[in-house]
């Protein structure tokens, strides 16, 4: 789960980076920018967070 | 009839009188005139002035400098000092010039930017000192030693990365530095050909800070300034990560750091690389705007606590065996005031600094970005107290200096771009912010940031980048352009909605590529040499076992009461 988080954390990066080539209409670059953002934040704080959780210490 | 005539000689009489005081205005005239200057009627003529000789030697009586008898009875109006003088002659049997006199207005200008950016370059190195007394004050007792020991290292373990490589690949290929005489042997960036664009990656000039004739005092001023920056960036992490990480594992991490994560992206945000050429190549605004560090050095730094944080772990008695939070406090809140004080104090450096001038290219509005960054401080501790007063009943200490902190953070990317009511907006946006933020790291991630560097620097770092898109008024003038593009930085609210968009595409790479690049760094340090320290030196305090020697062994130290029963187990 910690490499999926990685990679959700990595595609939200390259969604709006890589639509600047594919679109110029301001909105569909905010729009993308945007959802990139989520995207990488559900992956780091969710995704990962969790699967650093799982083994807590306060679980142990 | 002798009537008429003599009224007729009068006339004539009055009329000759009138001519020769015009004939005499006009040739007062020719002579009050510089020689220079072309007659108004006759433009043409203005070709054919001869333009003074460069080398010629220039009389300077009229300057009417002192003599040196004058000198030797003292100066103490100030008048006599600073001279016509006092000017550099290049050839004394010449006397002075008007080459000489020109390449002193040049040279005047630089010495100025120079001094402005050295002395404020010294301020942002004494945050240092701020750094490390807050962290060590939010910290227990049993930790000081530690803890002041990683700040007072990260200096230096930071300085020789970026000495050996970090500034090369940060501003390695960004030259010409208009402000600091152009810093021209900085004139190589690496770029990828992606898509029909140019995207510049890192600089290849300045390793060692001899390569490539980067031995030149204006690429010295520069590396001085920009490794400041760095180590800020460096000691954020070392009080997220504080009370539980082992010394070797934050040795090794900080080196990488400031060799590679921070340098990758302030070269993308500032050495001329990819991000700040968004508006240049997509026509995205000024491209990503960061005046001075919002998100190079807070985000990057509060985004690698996070990191780190998460890859540590909880402290042993921070959460309970149904997750709830337990608060640590720290045990020294007049070191963590101070320490507030010491930031505040060194980000009048850090901010109005980051014009790199203090003459020219628009570099008065140092007074306004000094401005906005007292107001930002006092309006996010002002936000943060207010926050933790009303939904706890008391004013917290710690949070009201997180609060100022915050404030600051955030306005760090706007502040030379903005005016003082947005600054004031920011600020107290940024001060709840911060509160709001320690709650839900502290309590629905469950991460422990003992200092709330993950809040201060990286949530608010990301609103200070956010910030630049919605507020910057359009009334700076830093040479004419920003970034390439000609006018001035303007956000959402002053007509520029592309500028948001450039913003967020930073923000998406603060929080995607930096945190995933030290996570990833993070996690291979923590497979050869591991990151966290053992359980029992944990509850111990890590002076002893990692450092040899107590921060105060005249103290005699509570003993702990949370988590030991944890451990023990």
């Amino acid at each position: 789960m910690k490499f999926v988080g990685i990679l959700l954390a990595l595609a939200g990066w390259l969604i709006p980076v890589v639509s600047l080539t594919y679109t110029q209409s301001l909105g569909a670059r905010f729009a993308l920018a945007i959802v990139g953002i989520a995207i990488s934040l559900v992956g780091i704080l969710f995704v990962l967070n969790q699967a650093h959780l799982k083994d807590a210490i306060w679980k142990q | 009839m002798t009537g008429l005539l003599t009224r007729k000689t009068a006339c004539s009489l009055l009329a000759g009188i009138l001519l020769l005081f015009c004939g005499l205005g006009a040739w007062g005239q020719a002579q009050a005139a510089p020689p220079d200057s072309p007659p108004a009627a006759a433009p043409a003529a203005a070709a054919t002035v001869v333009a003074p000789s460069m080398d010629a030697p220039l009389d300077v009586k009229a300057a009417n400098p002192p003599s040196t008898d004058d000198l030797t009875k003292g100066d103490p109006g100030g008048t006599k000092t600073g001279t016509v003088s006092d000017i550099v002659v290049s050839d004394t049997k010449k006397g002075l010039t008007l080459a000489d006199t020109v390449n002193q207005v040049g040279q005047n200008r630089i010495a100025i930017n120079f001094v402005w950016t050295l002395i404020t370059g010294f301020l942002v190195m004494f945050m240092q000192a701020g750094f490390a007394i807050v962290e060590t004050g939010l910290c227990r007792a049993k930790n000081a030693n530690h803890t002041m020991m990683m700040n007072f290292m990260v200096y230096s373990l930071g300085l020789f990365a970026f000495w050996v490589c970090g500034f090369a690949i940060q501003m390695g290929g960004g030259a010409p530095y208009a402000t600091l005489g152009g810093a021209y042997p900085l004139n190589s960036e690496h770029t990828l050909n992606l898509f029909g664009k140019a995207w510049g990656v890192w600089g290849t000039h300045g390793f060692f800070l001899t390569q490539a004739g980067s031995y030149d005092v204006g690429v010295m001023v520069l590396f001085l300034f920009q490794m400041v920056f760095m180590d800020t960036a460096l000691t954020i992490v070392t009080g997220a990560a504080a009370e539980r990480w082992k010394y070797v594992a934050f040795a090794v991490s900080s080196v990488f750091m400031g060799a590679l994560t921070y340098p990758l992206f302030a070269n993308w945000a500032w050495g001329g690389g990819w991000l700040s050429q968004l508006g240049a190549n997509f026509g995205l605004g000024h491209g990503y705007c960061d005046f001075a560090g919002s998100g190079v050095v807070h985000a990057v730094g509060g985004l690698t606590a996070l990191a780190l944080s998460m890859i540590l772990g909880p402290r042993i008695g921070k959460y309970s065996r149904d997750g709830r939070p337990n608060a640590i406090p720290g045990h020294d809140i007049v070191l963590v005031l101070t320490g507030c004080f010491i930031l505040a104090f060194g980000w009048f450096g850090f901010n109005p600094g980051s014009t790199l001038a203090a003459s020219g290219n628009g570099a008065l509005r140092i007074s306004s970005v000094a401005v906005n960054t007292m107001l930002a401080g006092a309006t996010g501790s002002f936000g943060a107290i207010l926050y933790m007063w009303i939904r706890y009943g008391k004013p917290d200490a710690s949070m009201s200096g997180n609060g100022l902190l915050a404030g600051l953070v955030a306005i760090t990317a706007p502040s030379g771009f903005v005016n003082t009511i947005s600054s004031a907006i920011i600020g107290l946006v940024a001060g709840v912010l911060v509160c709001v933020s320690v709650e839900f790291v502290d309590r629905i991630l469950k991460v422990d940031d003992p200092v709330g560097a993950i809040s201060v620097h990286g949530a608010n770092g990301i609103w200070g980048v956010i910030s630049v898109g919605l507020f910057a008024d359009g009334t700076s003038n830093y040479g004419g352009s920003w970034n390439g593009v000609s006018g001035s930085v303007r956000g959402l609210f002053y007509g520029d909605a592309s500028q948001l968009v450039a913003q967020l595409i930073g923000v998406a790479t603060l929080i995607g590529f930096v945190f995933s690049f030290s996570y990833v760094a993070n996690m291979v340090i923590h497979l050869i040499v591991g990151q966290r320290s053992a359980a029992s030196e944990e509850l111990a305090g890590l002076d002893i076992p990692e450092m040899g020697a107590l921060g105060y062994p005249e103290f005699v130290l509570k003993p702990e009461t949370i988590g030991t029963s944890m451990a023990a187990d």
